[in-house]
């Protein structure tokens, strides 16, 4: 005979119940965006409760193989390192050993380097604005609206250089050749028409309710706390700090040029969008400029430069502005024509230290999103 | 086009190269006998033995007049005979760079870890104690960053080869003499 | 309004043959022509949202790529049939069937012409109501069955996602079916005829614009199509629930979404956009038209749903998505209270609006009025809190310097 047992209170679970955190690995094949890049987050449920991130798997030794080349031997490999703006690594590098060897640019050169570096600027903003997109989930519409504006720059990157993304363009001393006949018209043909594109792609992302739903006061960082992490770049400037090492310790001809610096208001994910926005029209205006204020005719390369390039000493530290933030240089030669010793102390690197910082406590689509905002390259990361 | 007034910068002008007038202030801060001052192409260079790098980058980051908030760099450099750190500072609000050497022995020196006064410290500590083999006292979390997790070999110092790294860890045959 | 006469199960047998051979006859050319289309729909995505995307789509195989289709369908079906370790064997086996079978079933009801379809139930709005929540089931079991964290989270995103937008779905078409006075699908195409004698209403959109916006936004839900693909799309390169599926398994996935998405798009414009029914249109074919009836509300079905289809592409290609709170919440605070408070409106009226009573006559009017209302307010409502929040009007190419103090 069954016999049904009475029950009068609720069954409950049993007290050791409890919900397990999850880790989820965020492999080393990413969608597209970024690049060789993983990350372990330990998620409980949807939120990020932390997060580890692996970086290295694109080192390539760029530092001890530049030790072991020729001063301008190792260009090569310095423009593999911000793979997206490789003429804004040229410009750093050379600066470096400019710098060590005392060489003077002339100065129709130094006004190509600047074109050519706010091109690429301009290019990797591009790039951060397509894939950006994509992580918030446009499906890839932006990603082809920037490529069509990013395809115009490296065409006319071909013509200045012969290569597209790695143009080895840039010499110690100047740069390798005069700049075509119609560089000047063309360039700003392709201005105008990288105008519209950011106009598309603003009207697109900015103007989205969806995607300021999920950018608005995601992963705010105050700027104090932005400087004690060594964030530099549209990163520090989306905190409301305009700190530009273009303004604040100018090199080459930044200081001719008038632009401004735009600024967010409190280090989000929005902000730093909107400040990468900014900035693209404010490197149009120097890219005008320097068309305006350049020299017709001239030297593009210093004519006294020796065939070898010995260095007895010395010891520099360039900074640079590069696209994710503070590319600098740490060069020192003890004679011969190897450097002894280069260091690159690369934006996106110090970016990413700040990571864990800016994800934990956020939902797993969020850290997705936050990682596509700190618009990392994973060739300067790694080195 | 723009919104809003241009309006001066809110820090001040700095430059690419060597300051005086940080020496100065430098000397008054510090007492006397403990720095070695130099100079780079590009920066004011400071030398102190790693005992006295914190107090020396307490005072430097806390002090008002001196105000280094940003640390932006540190590098390792092997000379053979010794191996050395360079530290790299800035002050936004007074526009001045510093360069801090820190001369250490070969081998696997110990120096203090800057972690706690500047959290941007952590990954480049990280990746100096992987490549030279410095060790740095109080550091969190202190694993391989670049290379993988279980390699122990320090590849930036100048009497390590630049070869494949299968060959140096005897899983492959180097070239014929070859003998690390 | 539907007048009360008794009518057929979709008039006469077809072709003559005996009921049950008809029903059999009629799902085969359902199911035929369902392959066909959905497989069509693809390369129409494709070739659409290449278009969106200023590029041009698949090109290669075949003039402008229209065997781009077949071509897939023998790569997938050739592909090796991989079933993770992991796996939970029958529930991993079974779960593409699970979602691609209650599509089907809701072909079975839709009416594509005046009386043509495979059945006409009575019950067709509640059959089609009861028939979605199955679809969850077999995502779960994707979920669940895959052994796979990624599959895990998709799926029960996908879970929570498809049951909460069900509510507003279903209420919006219930407010829907208290106009229509009926819950038989043909007759409602039928009511929406404005031709005496057919029917008497104005396509249900013009009555009911707020139950418009409400179905049409968690359809894009049930769907799980963008902006609310967070189940499919996990930072766009796990699959979520259909992460572990290849070959034709995840053929079948697509299948069952392709499949839906036309069934939804004929149901949507069978319930709202009048289906098969032109206003005034026996004032035009009636006497002009040469050939049977049902070619051209073949094709008047064919354009409405193909319009519908075509915005669910262009949303797909231009909406970011929506993370998992914002979508719940979104259900549960907006749409979800206005679906009621259109049923509640709708009832009012029409109650009052009896012959006789206070409203007499201006139903219809009411009907627009209030729920055109609604919508308005939903559209003000999800607008301004993007002018709230999105302080850059003006300012691009604009800057501000900062305003915190330095360190």
């Amino acid at each position: 005979m069954t016999h049904w047992p009475e029950t009068t209170t609720p069954v409950l679970p049993p007290d050791d119940l409890n919900t397990v955190d999850m880790t989820i690995n965020i492999g080393p094949q990413h969608p597209a965006t970024h690049g060789v890049f993983r990350m372990v987050l330990t998620v409980d449920g949807e939120l990020v409760v932390d997060c580890e991130p692996y970086i290295g798997y694109l080192h390539r030794g760029l530092e001890k193989l530049s030790e072991t080349a020729d001063y301008r031997q190792s260009m090569g490999w310095w423009d593999r390192t911000d793979y997206l703006a490789g003429m804004c690594c040229e410009m750093a590098y050379c600066m470096a050993v400019e710098k060590l060897g005392g060489l003077e640019v002339p100065e129709r050169a130094e006004y190509i380097r600047v074109i050519m570096a706010e091109l690429s600027r301009i290019n990797s903003h591009f790039m951060f604005l397509g894939a950006f997109g994509t992580d918030v989930g446009v499906l890839g519409t932006t990603f082809t609206y920037a490529w069509r504006e990013r395809e115009r720059i490296y065409d006319l990157f071909e013509e200045v250089a012969g290569d597209r993304m790695f143009p080895t363009y840039l010499r110690p001393g100047g740069v390798s050749m005069d700049l075509p006949e119609n560089f000047e018209q063309r360039c700003r043909w392709v201005l105008d028409s990288a105008r519209q594109g950011m106009e598309d792609l603003d009207g697109m992302m900015t103007g989205n309710e969806i995607f300021v739903e999920r950018c608005r006061d995601l992963g705010p960082i105050t700027p104090e706390r932005g400087i004690a992490l060594g964030l530099s770049g549209p990163m520090l400037r989306a905190t409301g700090l305009p700190w530009d090492i273009r303004k604040a310790e100018p090199y080459s001809i930044y200081d001719r040029l008038d632009f401004e610096v735009p600024v967010g208001r409190q280090g989000d994910v929005f902000d730093r969008y909107f400040v990468r926005l900014a900035e693209m029209y404010q490197s149009m205006r120097i890219v005008e400029q320097c068309l305006d204020q350049m020299p017709k005719s001239g030297l593009v390369l210093n004519p006294n430069l020796p065939k070898t390039l010995r260095i007895e000493s010395g010891e520099c530290y360039i900074r640079t502005e590069g696209t994710k933030g503070e590319y600098s240089v740490y060069a020192l030669a003890k004679g011969g024509n190897k450097p002894y010793r280069m260091k690159l102390r690369s934006p996106s690197f110090c970016n990413l230290s700040g990571l864990r910082e800016m994800v934990v406590g956020t939902y797993v689509a969020d850290a997705i999103v936050i990682l596509g905002s700190l618009d990392i390259v994973l060739g300067e990361v790694d080195k | 086009m723009t919104e809003a007034q241009a309006r001066p910068l809110p820090y001040p002008v700095g430059s690419q190269s060597p300051q005086e007038g940080l020496k100065d202030l430098l000397a008054k801060a510090v007492p006397g006998g403990l720095l070695t001052f130099g100079a780079t192409a590009t920066d004011l260079d400071v030398t102190v033995p790693p005992a006295d790098l914190l107090t020396l980058v307490t005072t430097l980051r806390d002090r008002p007049e001196l105000a280094f908030d940003l640390l932006r760099n540190i590098a390792g450099v092997d000379y053979e005979t010794d191996m050395a750190l360079k530290y790299h500072l800035y002050s936004l609000k007074h526009g001045h760079a510093l360069q801090v050497t820190v001369p250490t022995t070969s081998g696997h020196p110990h120096v203090p870890s800057l972690t706690s006064l500047y959290p941007a410290a952590n990954w480049h500590e990280r990746e100096a104690s992987e490549m030279f083999g410095f060790v740095f006292d109080g550091h969190p979390n202190p694993k391989n960053l670049l290379l993988e997790e279980d390699l122990h070999i320090h590849p930036l110092l100048k009497a390590h080869p630049l070869a494949k790294v299968e060959i140096l860890q005897g899983i492959e045959e180097g070239p014929p003499g070859f003998k690390f | 309004m539907n007048d009360g006469s008794t009518v057929l199960p979709f008039g006469d047998p077809m072709f003559g043959i005996t009921s049950w051979l008809d029903a059999v006859v009629r799902l085969i050319i359902i199911v035929l022509v369902m392959t066909v289309i959905v497989m069509y729909l693809t390369y129409g995505e494709r070739k659409v949202l290449a278009r969106f995307q200023n590029r041009l789509g698949p090109m290669e195989t075949g003039p402008w790529g229209i065997w781009q289709a077949w071509a897939d369908t023998v790569k997938l079906v050739a592909k090796e049939d991989i079933r993770p370790k992991n796996a939970d064997r029958w529930v991993f086996e079974f779960a593409p069937y699970l979602t691609f079978i209650p599509v089907l079933m809701v072909l079975a009801v839709l009416p594509f012409a005046q009386d043509w379809g495979v059945r006409n139930l009575t019950l067709g709005l509640f059959y089609v109501f009861a028939i979605l929540g199955l679809n969850i089931v077999g995502i779960m079991m994707a979920g669940l069955g895959s052994g796979n964290k990624y599959a895990l989270l998709g799926g029960l995103r996908a879970a929570a996602q498809m049951l909460s937008y069900e509510i507003p779905l279903v209420l919006s078409l219930l407010s829907v079916a208290m106009v229509a006075q009926t819950l038989d699908l043909n007759a409602m195409a039928a009511g929406q005829a404005l031709d005496p004698g057919v029917g008497q209403n104005a396509p249900y959109v013009f009555l009911q614009p707020l139950a418009f916006l409400i179905f049409f936004t968690a359809m894009l839900s049930e769907l799980h199509r963008a902006p609310f693909d967070i189940p499919v799309a996990e930072s766009e390169v796990v699959g979520g629930f259909f992460v572990e599926y290849s070959g034709i398994r995840w053929s079948m996935f697509q299948l069952s979404e392709y499949a839906s998405m036309w069934a939804f798009s004929v149901f949507g414009s069978v319930v709202f956009l009048g289906g098969w029914a032109v206003p005034e249109a026996s004032l035009f074919f009636d006497n002009g038209w040469p050939g049977p009836d049902w070619i051209w509300q073949l094709s008047i079905t064919m354009v409405k749903s193909s319009v519908w289809i075509f915005a669910l592409m262009w949303m797909r290609s231009a909406m970011p998505r929506l993370r998992i709170d914002q979508l719940m919440a979104f259900c549960w605070k907006v749409l979800l209270p206005l679906s009621i408070v259109q049923i509640f409106m709708n009832g009012f009226i029409l109650w009052y609006g009896q012959e006789g009573r206070v409203f007499d006559g201006y139903s219809d009017w009411l009907l627009t009025a209030t729920s055109g209302a609604g919508a308005i307010a939903l559209i003000v409502l999800v607008y301004s809190r993007a002018f709230r929040r999105r302080s850059t009007k003006g300012l691009v190419g604009a800057y501000r310097q900062a305003q915190v103090p330095l360190p």
